[in-house]
């Protein structure tokens, strides 16, 4: 029996080299890199801003109240839409939420990949603002309290004293949220976006065979989890070391 | 209000829940310049609450508290400039265990009073010295005893040139041993003529280092008096009945 008569060779042929069909993983590869990425910029950038808006909320109401001025009514109102944002967010699949993205709201844009950042960025974001903000209520509150009570303002306190505290804290949970963010990615085939699965669905349907073109997918996504953890667990063994 | 006067406290009222619970009841309290002024009293009376009030941890309900010329419990004024020249101690510390020694004590300094880092650095190796922690300035709170986690904790707030030095039952989270280190830092303290208001159990420290021992109850105010006058000769009968239980 010749080696290339073996059933597992003669599969992988078809699905990597026949057409140069490897050249469809890396495009796809790149595709769900580029939303993911994407959308972890965005995702970031909105939930710091989010979580900023309600713990201030939480933590200065008392003092804004006081104070009087619109500056609380301000707050509140804000804190409110930040709140009605989460819910929805939350509260609904990811799949429609990029489906009214490409098919209501951006329906004059065909770029997939630009509305996939944009949706799953506005869906992560109400993740990772839930995380900043509990790990922001996790740092004590004697911190706080230390950092006012030196002469720091509250944004201060934040940046200085208690925003480097929560960063620890908060690293393993943010991973696994940037690690389901990656995989969540896989529905972007819904609005036409050829990213990773969608690749590997396509590859299937030509060669009748599924098994193989989709096990290449698994074993992309879960290599790519993996080198994820790995650099993670390294940037925490270092900011621990910062303690001992 | 008299020339020396450093905090005047008129009528100051905390009061939780509407008015359910009157944590404080109209206090008036002058604080002189180098005076050691010692709150005593049982838990529950307010004291750890007045002192917080007077860097406005605490939200006053109604009153006053003039330092430095200005009404703190005014909203509109900014009060981070007048925490800076308030130093605060507290019960469990508060250091930031992400930050060493040395950063603990130079990070204020350097982002608040615009100082240079050799500068701030030098301050306060100067100042660790004086609390014999000099050997300990790289090393992280977690690192560090109780007695000289609070140590560094009154480092902290004395690398800012504060006013007056508050401290919050600065003592009481402390093993028994390391109580007496920390006592006698703040002796020191208090000989070099710093304002100081402490909140504490330590009968023996207000005894021997306060100029004033202010008692206070259910919110108030109720006798105040040099030691011997209130640990001697207690007039108030609760006053009595508080020093027999803790004497």
């Amino acid at each position: 029996m010749n080696f290339s008569d073996l059933w597992i060779v003669n599969e992988l042929k078809r699905t990597l080299l026949v057409d140069d069909r490897y050249m469809m993983y890396v495009n796809g590869f790149i595709n769900t890199l580029k939303i993911t990425g994407g959308a972890l910029i965005v995702g970031l950038i909105i939930g710091i801003i989010i979580a900023a808006i309600r713990t201030s909320y939480d933590k200065n109401k008392e003092t804004l109240q006081l104070k009087g001025g619109i500056g609380y009514g301000i707050l509140s109102i804000v804190n409110w839409i930040c709140k009605v944002y989460l819910t929805v967010i939350r509260g609904t699949p990811v799949v429609v939420q990029l489906m009214i993205m490409y098919f209501v709201v951006f329906a004059s844009s065909s770029n997939g990949v630009l509305v996939g950042i944009v949706a799953f960025g506005i869906n992560s974001a109400a993740y990772v603002a839930e995380i900043f903000r509990a790990g922001i209520m996790s740092v004590d509150q004697g911190q706080f309290e230390a950092g006012r009570s030196i002469g720091f303002n509250y944004f201060q306190t934040m940046r200085y004293i208690i925003i480097p505290q929560m960063f620890k804290a908060v690293l393993p949970t943010l991973l696994n949220e940037f690690i389901a963010l990656l995989k969540e990615t896989s529905v972007a085939g819904y609005v036409g976006v050829i990213e990773l699965t969608k690749t590997g669905n396509i590859i299937g349907g030509r060669i009748y065979e599924y098994f193989i073109p989709l096990g290449i997918v698994a074993i992309i996504y879960l290599v790519t989890v993996l080198i994820l953890t790995a650099l993670v667990g390294k940037v925490e063994r270092r900011l621990r070391k910062s303690e001992r | 209000m008299n020339a020396n006067c450093l905090i005047d406290v008129k009528g100051l009222k905390k009061y939780y829940k509407g008015e359910e619970v009157k944590a404080l009841d109209g206090i008036d309290l002058e604080i002189d310049q180098g005076e050691v002024v010692v709150i005593i009293g049982p838990s529950g009376s307010g004291k750890s609450t007045m002192l917080r009030s007077l860097n406005l941890l605490e939200i006053p309900t109604a009153g006053s508290i003039i330092f430095d010329g200005e009404d703190l419990a005014n909203p509109k004024i900014d009060i981070n400039k007048h925490r800076q020249k308030m130093g605060m101690v507290f019960q469990h510390f508060n250091l930031f265990p992400n930050m060493n020694v040395l950063k603990n004590l130079t990070i204020a300094p350097i982002k608040l009073l615009g100082k240079k880092k050799e500068e701030a650095e030098a301050y306060a190796m100067e100042m660790l010295e004086r609390v014999d922690l000099a050997d300990r300035a790289d090393a992280y709170p977690s690192q560090l005893s109780g007695g000289q986690k609070q140590r560094v904790a009154i480092v902290r707030a004395l690398c800012m040139d504060p006013e007056v030095m508050l401290f919050d039952e600065p003592t009481s989270a402390l093993d028994p041993e390391m109580v007496g280190e920390v006592l006698e830092v703040m002796k020191k303290l208090a000989k070099r003529g710093m304002t100081m208001v402490v909140v504490t159990h330590e009968m023996g420290f207000a005894r021997e280092v306060a100029t004033r021992v202010v008692f206070m109850d259910g919110g108030k105010v109720l006798e105040q008096g040099t030691p011997e006058q209130v640990f001697d000769h207690p007039q108030d009968p609760r006053l009595q009945d508080f020093l027999s239980k803790v004497l």
